[in-house]
């Protein structure tokens, strides 16, 4: 009677657990929770999605799946803030004109684009995937957690601001300027151009505001101002329900668009390629702006030839916010690697150089309140390495997002896929 | 006689004069891990370099009377690296001119060494970490693009740096143009096929008009050759020692198609042939293994495509060292004109870290690409004898993090500079200086 009982309560639980994909426990790791230190043989627990325990002497709760992680370590999830996969056609960049913030890049996003897929194999859990830098005002970035093959909306992080993409420096000068003869050609044409579109936003609001005031007031036969999809997202902007993010090189352009952001109110939270950002690593800093960038790139156009990897340090005493982005589908697979490089050309501490791909990140995309550590309460987004995350030849075992594996090197590699064949 | 004397002192003082403005001195490197990459590392020894040369490596040496003693506990003592496929030297500083891939669908008569620049800012960055030669070419754009030459990351002028000319020859099977012929990858194999025919015929050619007249092959007449003279061709006189095997050719190849092309005709004109390959080499790989046919892999940190596993790329390498396949690492990057040659070690530690062996990851950066492109005698490897190119490690160069602290170039001690350490000089001042300035 008892095994009768137990055979079919087998398949049940077996459904329950199913159902509960995002129960998850690792046990026995190195767990680097980046913000509460390194715990050797540790668990971490996910339920619903969400870390419940991070700790040595963790009590697994029962019927919660168990992967056994011994001698590996477990991170946060990496973070890419600037990255372009996901856009299966040529959808990055709305190059006919150089302001285009009606553009939402959330409407090219394809869930089953492989890109997501081959980023996910570097640990990584999530990332803005952004408009291109053809316009002084691009599209609107989307932050997503990499659920690959899952609809759009379950993607994009909740709660969190989007980011505006702007643009300065030889991108669309080049573009527009140079291929076009037209606005701008300059710097100072790029410039302007932001300073115009903004002001007219301003003007837009007050129209609206008027008449919503004079609605309000009861006045009757009022005529709506006319809906302006491009200021209807620098609305969004100047009533901070939008952030930006602004590509920028060099120092001089650095400064003149936290002066503009002050100026307007715009929440930029992010430089992007900011080459020159260690320059004025204490007005970044002042100004509480993210440098985003590499570590390494230099010299491959004029604008970016002072890339220097030995500014971190400078940054870091300066108490920048350095986040090392990949802007490439190929560097996005080991942004853990390049956060290595740091340590080769700065003396900084090594969980500083973690924080660059997690928390710094989680912060500039105002989500640090769920993700970007191991902490209980934050979101069950993890990298699992075979080898310190640091060591240049570890690799990512699994990548788990609010609690179910997306990634699994196991199932994935291509030793896997051979042994199918036989 | 005394006059004579006289101009033998002259001789040696110049030589010594020449010598220290090369600034090879006599160097001790003393109680290093000294890998040679060819035989056992030594866990604990010395490396003793005169004029440029390694002359004795062993467990203890005495440090000689005028040595420069480094060093070395707790660090490791590598070869130099090797970037076997690079624009060092023609893609100088903003403005000084990119002198990369000339007009022309075929432009074997171009030489980099004509632009090389030895002010480019890319060599002391490269250096710093460990790279001491490259291999510079003249491009990768056209289908017949142009000669390379070996370089040392060192020299006051382009001859100081020169190690080899005319190294190799570059054909690049996927360099369809566009708009003008060949379009197709059949056409870019038409072209090849038509310039080494012409050029097998303009040897035939030569040949008898030098039999018939003598000294002036201009002034004959030869049967086949209609009315016209003999006519001296640069660019089939480029390609000569190439179809007659006395250089190198390096097929630039990005897919399956491509490398059995390369293959095809390497066997057809029975060339001197190099693959280089940024993907799907694992599908040749037992036929390159027979031919024994040299590799330059620079498909590591290509993204595999959509069917295959996102390892695809980063295991090739443990298989082609596991079939005995002659290799070198290259990164794709952005090609030749990427500036982060220092980033050879990248392709290499992501190798490693999927099965490859660590010894055989850095002769791929080593000895490897020294012997492809045949000066393993000279240069690769930690050997008494060798030229003295080498660098003092904290760590494997396969760790990200390791630090290069002491380069030596033929002898050379390399100073610690580049334009990255000088902005870093001048902007760790001035942001230092306006923080503490008051009210910020």
């Amino acid at each position: 009677m008892k095994k009768i009982f137990a055979s079919l309560l087998a398949p049940l639980v077996f459904l329950v657990c199913a159902g509960l994909t995002q129960d998850l426990a690792l046990r026995g790791g190195t767990v680097l929770t980046i913000t509460q230190g390194v715990i050797e043989n540790g668990t971490v627990v996910i339920r619903n999605g969400k870390i419940t325990a991070v700790g040595r002497d963790v009590a697994i709760p029962a019927g919660v799946r168990v992967i056994d992680v011994a001698g590996r370590y477990v991170m946060p999830g990496v973070i890419d803030s600037h990255s372009h996969i996901g856009f299966s056609g040529d959808d990055i960049n709305e190059m006919t004109d150089p302001v285009t913030p009606q553009i939402w890049m959330k409407e090219a996003l394809d869930p089953w684009e492989d890109s997501i897929l081959k980023t996910l194999s570097g640990g990584v859990t999530t990332v803005k995937t952004m408009h291109g830098s053809a316009n002084v005002i691009g599209g609107v970035n989307v932050t997503i957690k990499l659920k690959y093959g899952s609809p759009v909306e379950e993607m994009i992080v909740p709660g969190v601001r989007q980011q505006l993409k702007l643009a300065l420096g030889e991108n669309p000068k080049r573009l527009y300027g140079q291929q076009k003869g037209v606005l701008p050609s300059t710097r100072m044409g790029s410039a302007y151009i932001l300073r115009k579109a903004f002001t007219e936003a301003r003007e837009y609001m007050e129209r609206w505001a008027r008449y919503e005031k004079n609605t309000a007031a009861g006045k009757k036969d009022l005529l709506p101002p006319k809906k302006d999809l491009l200021m209807e997202t620098l609305k969004m902007v100047l009533e901070k329900k939008l952030a930006a993010d602004c590509h920028v090189y060099r120092a001089d352009e650095i400064v003149w668009v936290i002066n503009f952001a002050r100026e307007f109110g715009i929440d930029i939270k992010q430089l992007s390629h900011c080459v020159d950002g260690y320059k004025v690593a204490d007005v970044m800093a002042r100004a509480g702006v993210s440098f985003g960038g590499w570590v390494d790139w230099w010299g491959f156009k004029e604008e970016a030839y002072d890339g220097c990897p030995y500014g971190f340090k400078i940054m870091y005493d300066a108490g920048t916010n350095i986040i090392i982005n990949s802007d490439s589908d190929d560097e996005g697979r080991y942004l853990n690697l390049n956060a290595a490089k740091v340590l080769k050309y700065n003396d900084i501490p090594e969980a500083e150089a973690l924080k660059m791909i997690t928390l710094n990140p989680a912060k500039s995309l105002e989500m640090e309140g769920r993700a970007g550590s191991l902490e209980v309460g934050k979101d069950g987004d993890i990298a699992v390495f075979e080898k310190h995350p640091l060591d240049s030849t570890t690799k990512c075992l699994l990548t788990i997002i609010e609690g179910k594996v997306y990634f699994d090197y196991a199932k994935d590699s291509q030793a896997a896929k051979e042994a199918s064949h036989d | 006689m005394i006059k004579g004397k006289g101009m033998l002192g002259v001789g040696v003082f110049l030589l010594g004069l020449a010598l220290s403005a090369l600034g090879q001195q006599t160097i001790l490197i003393r109680n290093g891990r000294i890998v040679p990459v060819v035989g056992p590392v030594i866990e604990k020894g010395c490396l003793l370099i005169e004029k440029g040369k390694i002359v004795r490596i062993a467990g203890d040496i005495a440090a000689p009377a005028d040595a420069v003693v480094i060093e070395a506990e707790g660090k490791s003592v590598y070869p130099g690296l090797i970037a076997p496929m690079t624009a060092i030297g023609l893609t100088g500083y903003p403005g000084a001119g990119d002198d990369l891939d000339e007009v022309g669908i075929s432009v074997p008569q171009m030489d980099p060494f004509d632009a090389l620049n030895p002010e480019d800012e890319c060599i002391e960055v490269a250096r710093l970490e460990g790279v001491t030669t490259v291999l510079t070419i003249a491009g990768t754009q056209n289908v017949i693009s142009g000669q390379s030459i070996l370089v040392h990351l060192d020299g006051d002028l382009a001859g100081d740096m020169l190690i080899k000319k005319n190294v190799a020859q570059i054909f690049n099977l996927a360099a369809r143009q566009q708009g003008k012929y060949p379009v197709t990858l059949p056409g870019v194999m038409a072209l090849i096929r038509d310039k080494l025919n012409q050029t097998r015929r303009y040897i035939e050619a030569r040949k008898l008009m030098e039999k018939k007249a003598g000294a002036k092959p201009e002034e004959a007449k030869v049967e086949g050759m209609g009315e016209e003279s003999f006519k001296p061709s640069p660019e089939l006189e480029a390609l000569v020692p190439v179809v007659q095997g006395e250089v190198l050719v390096v097929f630039v190849t990005n897919n399956e198609v491509t490398i059995g092309n390369a293959l095809a005709l390497i066997k057809e004109f029975n060339l001197k042939g190099i693959l280089y390959a940024t993907a799907d080499v694992l599908a040749y790989a037992d036929q390159i293994k027979e031919r024994q046919i040299p590799l330059i892999w620079a498909g590591t940190t290509n993204v595999p495509r959509r069917w295959e596993a996102s390892d695809h790329n980063f295991r090739a390498g443990s298989i082609l060292a596991r079939k005995g396949i002659l290799f070198a690492f290259d990164q794709l990057g952005w090609g030749p004109g990427n500036r982060n040659v220092r980033n050879l070690p990248v392709p290499a530690a992501h190798s490693v870290a999927h099965g490859l062996a660590e010894e055989e990851a850095i002769r791929a950066m080593t000895i490897n690409p020294a012997k492809i492109f045949g000066v393993e005698k000279e240069l690769g490897s930690l050997e008494v004898g060798k030229t003295a190119d080498l660098a003092l490690w904290s760590g494997s160069p396969l760790q990200m993090r390791s630090r290069v602290e002491k380069v030596i170039i033929q002898g050379r001690i390399i100073p610690p500079e580049s334009v990255q350490t000088r902005l870093r000089d001048k902007f760790e001042k001035i942001v230092r200086e306006r923080r503490s300035k008051p009210g910020n």
